[in-house]
């Protein structure tokens, strides 16, 4: 990974999308505890749809990084939007969590999520004996609250869609 | 999740997070306190500093250090570029009057550098008198200093072994109201300057400036050879057009530093 400015911020588009997905994950699994046995609760159903919102906060990342590339069709453009590309490629996987095959183990995007986690725990460390390092973990916390604000969203998001598809679908059913 | 409890990886992503986001305090976004006052502080003294008749070992009596004072002018070169400076090689603290314009034998200053009183808490009671000899202009280059100047001036060249204290040779600044600075702890001087310049009589013009007082200090403290010593440094600028000045060499404001020290030796 190189040092200029467009790693830093690319880092910190990556960090924002997906480093605080783990934590609310954690926390609603937390919650949810050991009960499995009402799948009607709104927290079990939120735990199975974790993956989704997953999914969701990597499609929107998925369109900024179409977006930054259609700002300029050329090599050079395409090249500069790959500055970290382990974590990029790593990042649009996740797309991958709309196909029930990679969805129904939730602990996969709970790992997935890790991944960015760990770079941010490491960039900590890295910066944390200098004043100037200082600034940078102040900024990588700001995206850090702002991630774990986008994946609450997300989560809102496909709640809400879920119930509304859900309530529906049943009286859909009752006209039938 | 069996390897790692779900418990566990919360408290552990808990603990990372809180540590980076108290790591990642700056403190940055804290509102500062509001100063103590806004007010300017200023501190004077209450030293009387006067020249008395000069005597040589009277160490209440103050004497101008000539050597080491200097009074030096700046204008920006054709007005727009950079600065152009010089110094003035005779210059002295007297109220010159009309009949000690004259020429004088001699290498040093003629006349008594008697003509100020500095109150440093009292500028009512201040005043000062001072001259500068036009011919003795000194940038460093000798063509200059020995031909265009003279020319821009009005006077003329050096003569070896003269004090060349005519009405077209000196300019004059004289104090008519010294008072305190109410931003700092300097002193704003109004004062007449009279020069002839390039013109048939001289002129007198009002001008204010700033007059700093660098506290009195001792040098050699502690030894038989000890003395004091303090300074004032004036600074105004005045319009060279006013005075009959029509080089387009120079800028047409000139500024004024007159840095004087003093000894009680």
């Amino acid at each position: 990974m190189g040092n200029d400015i467009i790693t830093y911020i690319q880092k910190l588009e990556l960090f924002g999308f997906f480093s605080g997905y783990c934590l609310i994950y954690t926390l609603i699994y937390f919650l949810k505890g050991e009960n499995n046995s009402k799948p009607k609760l709104l927290i079990n159903r939120l735990a199975t749809l974790l993956p989704y919102a997953y999914a969701l906060t990597a499609t929107l990342y998925l369109g900024m990084f179409i977006k930054n590339i259609s700002l300029d069709f050329s090599i050079q453009n395409f090249q500069d939007q790959f500055r970290v590309p382990f974590l990029e490629i790593w990042a649009l996987l996740a797309v991958f969590f709309w196909i029930p095959l990679f969805n129904k183990k939730t602990v996969f995007s709970l790992i997935h999520s890790l991944v960015f986690f760990g770079f941010l725990v490491q960039e900590f460390f890295i910066n944390m004996n200098s004043p100037v390092g200082k600034e940078a973990i102040h900024n990588y916390m700001k995206v850090f609250t702002d991630s774990l604000l986008l994946n609450l969203t997300t989560l809102a998001l496909v709640t809400f869609t879920y119930f509304f598809l859900l309530y529906f679908g049943k009286k859909r059913k009752s006209f039938s | 999740m069996k390897l790692f409890s779900n418990k566990t990886l919360l408290a552990l992503l808990l603990l990372l997070s809180g540590f980076g986001y108290i790591t990642s305090c700056t403190h940055e976004n804290d509102v500062l306190p509001a100063p103590a006052s806004n007010a300017v502080v200023i501190n004077r003294g209450n030293a009387v500093l006067l020249p008395g008749t000069m005597t040589k070992g009277d160490t209440t009596q103050w004497k101008l250090d000539k050597a080491h004072s200097s009074v030096l002018w700046q204008t920006n070169y054709v007005g727009l570029a950079g600065l152009l400076t010089g110094r003035f090689n005779q210059f002295g603290m007297h109220n010159v009057t009309d009949a000690e314009m004259q020429n004088y034998v001699g290498s040093g200053q003629p006349l008594m550098d008697t003509s100020w009183a500095f109150y440093e808490n009292d500028p009512s009671k201040t005043y000062f008198s001072g001259y500068v000899q036009m011919n003795q202009a000194n940038t460093g280059e000798p063509g200059r200093d020995g031909g265009c100047l003279l020319t821009s001036f009005g006077t003329t060249p050096i003569v070896a072994g003269t004090q060349n204290l005519t009405v077209t040779n000196i300019a004059r600044i004289k104090t008519t109201k010294v008072e305190f600075d109410p931003l700092s702890e300097d002193y704003i001087v109004t004062l007449n300057l009279t020069w002839q310049g390039p013109l048939a009589t001289p002129l007198t013009e009002s001008i204010v400036g700033k007059l700093k007082y660098i506290r009195r200090a001792t040098v050699n403290a502690g030894t038989a050879s000890a003395y004091d010593v303090f300074g004032l440094q004036l600074t105004f600028q005045f319009n060279c057009r006013d005075y009959g000045v029509t080089s387009t060499s120079i800028s047409d404001n000139v500024q004024i530093e007159c840095n004087m020290n003093f000894n009680n030796k």
